[in-house]
């Protein structure tokens, strides 16, 4: 088996693919964590061994790091929950010897892993309680609270703050329009200061869930 | 359209784009009443830039994240150069942004080239034509004093102080950084009123200071400014930001709860004009305002 057909065999997954860096010895495949078992179903033809799951708390969301070992080779599969939804399929039935990699994240991070076939305290004490997990930090974003009303306005509408009811009924009070002519008074605008949002990545630094219309909390 | 209308032959150094920001149309719109008095009143046609976003702030958006920043500041100027208009704005933030950005654009080729690439997605283009005028800079030096001393009906007969701002401040390498500062004076004592200066002039109003640290910019950056004004006489405060309108008013408002009691009308240059032009405080809506602005013009009115 080559490196490429396995690269190959990890691409031929489709959508959820985000990211895939070949080195020399070691392969870094970036995916949305939906996918996590089509992609080791895929490593699953290269008869991987299984390594470690190593998970990292980022703030607002947990980097989980699949470790697999194929033909000598690490092959890393890097996914992040985020931790309002904190939920991946598990993979123990496909790779039994993930089960306790996967038990360990349950019970130091708290993640869920749907489907994992048991319960009960595999590192902590037993009378830990089970929804305090210890390496999992509350939920954190990369802006300063105080500014996150900012960042969502910025986001969402372009300005610094949303134009209150009041105001558009003092401004007509004064003989002036309802609201100015500012990106949020029409679609278009409204639009390329958005994607102008994207392009920046200013949406993700955020953390701002679009779906939403807001940015995201624990 | 603010001011001249377009089709009544303004020279065209007489016609801006206006930008109007966030905290003028959404916190204090007597401002834009006033300046569309004033400029109808100066012959300056002010055509409202369409579909603008923020400048935005150049202290905490800035900090925030210095692309998202540059981002929509090129695209707040590349809307101005599509109209083949300079940028007049009413605010020393938004200047300050919009002199920056455009600055940092034409000496980072890198930057701006990243910058261009995430504006082209949004079917948008920045060339760096466009030149961005304070309000204050437009008064003075395209309209003139002389000018201006012509439509003042009645000589305020008022001592006022005036807070220039930090980001007035703010000059291209070289250039003087007391020139706005002192054409702002010299526009208010237009009007007739005296301007009374105090050593505390400089000092920041505290406005960014306030969403990190409400308590601190009350007390040390507004609290000696208003103890100095209530020392000096002064009977009104006159801006050239509608940030620093915003830190002198509910500032006042928030100091009560410290036991610092205070009540002096602050307001924008454009307001000051357009009373000394004659119009009132009800066509000006100053009731919009948080100090006591309206009590003022109707004392010189």
């Amino acid at each position: 088996m080559s490196k490429n057909e396995l690269i190959e065999g990890i691409k031929k997954v489709g959508v959820g693919v985000l990211d895939v860096i070949s080195q020399k010895r070691k392969t870094s495949v970036t995916i949305e964590p939906s996918i996590i078992r089509q992609v080791v179903q895929a490593l699953l033809e290269h008869q991987p061994r299984f390594v470690i799951i190593a998970a990292v708390d980022l703030g607002m969301d947990i980097e989980l790091l699949y470790h697999f070992d194929v033909e000598g080779k690490l092959v890393v599969v890097r996914t992040k929950i985020a931790k309002e939804y904190n939920q991946i399929d598990t993979i123990v039935d496909l790779m039994p010897a993930a089960e306790w990699a996967e038990k360990e994240a349950v019970e130091l991070f708290g993640i869920n892993f749907s489907a994992h076939p048991k319960s009960g305290h595999f590192v902590l004490p037993k009378d830990w309680p089970s929804d305090k997990p210890p390496l999992r930090e509350a939920f954190k974003g990369v802006l300063p609270e105080q500014f996150c009303l900012v960042a969502e306005s910025l986001v969402s509408t372009g300005m610094t703050a949303p134009m209150s009811q009041l105001m558009q009924r003092k401004r007509e009070e004064a003989g002036l329009p309802p609201s100015p002519p500012a990106s949020f008074a029409n679609e278009k605008s409204l639009g390329e200061v958005r994607e102008a949002m994207k392009g920046a990545e200013f949406d993700k630094k955020a953390g701002y869930d679009w779906k939403k219309g807001k940015l995201r909390r624990a | 359209m603010i001011g001249k209308k377009a089709s009544s032959g303004v020279r065209d150094e007489m016609k801006y784009a206006l930008f109007l920001g966030c905290m003028i149309p959404q916190r204090i719109p007597s401002v834009e009443i006033a300046a569309k008095k004033v400029f109808e009143k100066l012959d300056i046609a002010a055509i409202e830039l369409q579909g603008y976003s923020c400048c935005p702030d150049s202290v905490v958006a800035r900090l925030l994240d210095r692309k998202m920043w540059l981002t929509l500041a090129a695209r707040n100027l590349s809307l101005a150069e599509e109209q083949g208009l300079d940028l007049l704005v009413l605010c020393n933030g938004c200047y300050e942004t919009l002199v920056e950005a455009k600055e940092i654009l034409k000496r980072d080729p890198q930057t701006a080239k990243e910058i261009g690439e995430i504006l082209a997605k949004t079917g948008k283009k920045y060339e760096g034509k466009v030149k961005v005028r304070h309000v204050i800079e437009v008064l003075y030096e395209d309209v003139g004093v002389d000018k201006i001393k012509k439509f003042v009906k009645k000589p305020l007969k008022l001592r006022l102080a005036i807070h220039p701002g930090c980001h007035m401040f703010r000059e291209t390498e070289g250039g003087d950084i007391w020139r706005k500062p002192k054409q702002f004076e010299e526009i208010v004592k237009a009007t007739g009123a005296d301007v009374v200066k105090n050593k505390l002039d400089r000092l920041c109003c505290g406005f960014p200071v306030m969403q990190v640290n409400e308590e601190f910019a009350l007390k040390r950056n507004l609290l000696p400014k208003l103890a100095a004004y209530q020392e000096h006489g002064i009977e009104g405060v006159v801006v050239s930001c509608p940030a620093c309108n915003v830190q002198f008013e509910t500032g006042q408002v928030l100091l009560r709860k410290y036991g610092a009691r205070y009540n002096i009308p602050c307001l924008h240059i454009v307001e000051l004009l357009a009373m000394a032009f004659g119009y009132s405080a009800k066509e000006l809506a100053l009731d919009i305002h948080r100090s006591p602005v309206q009590q003022l013009a109707q004392k010189v009115i």
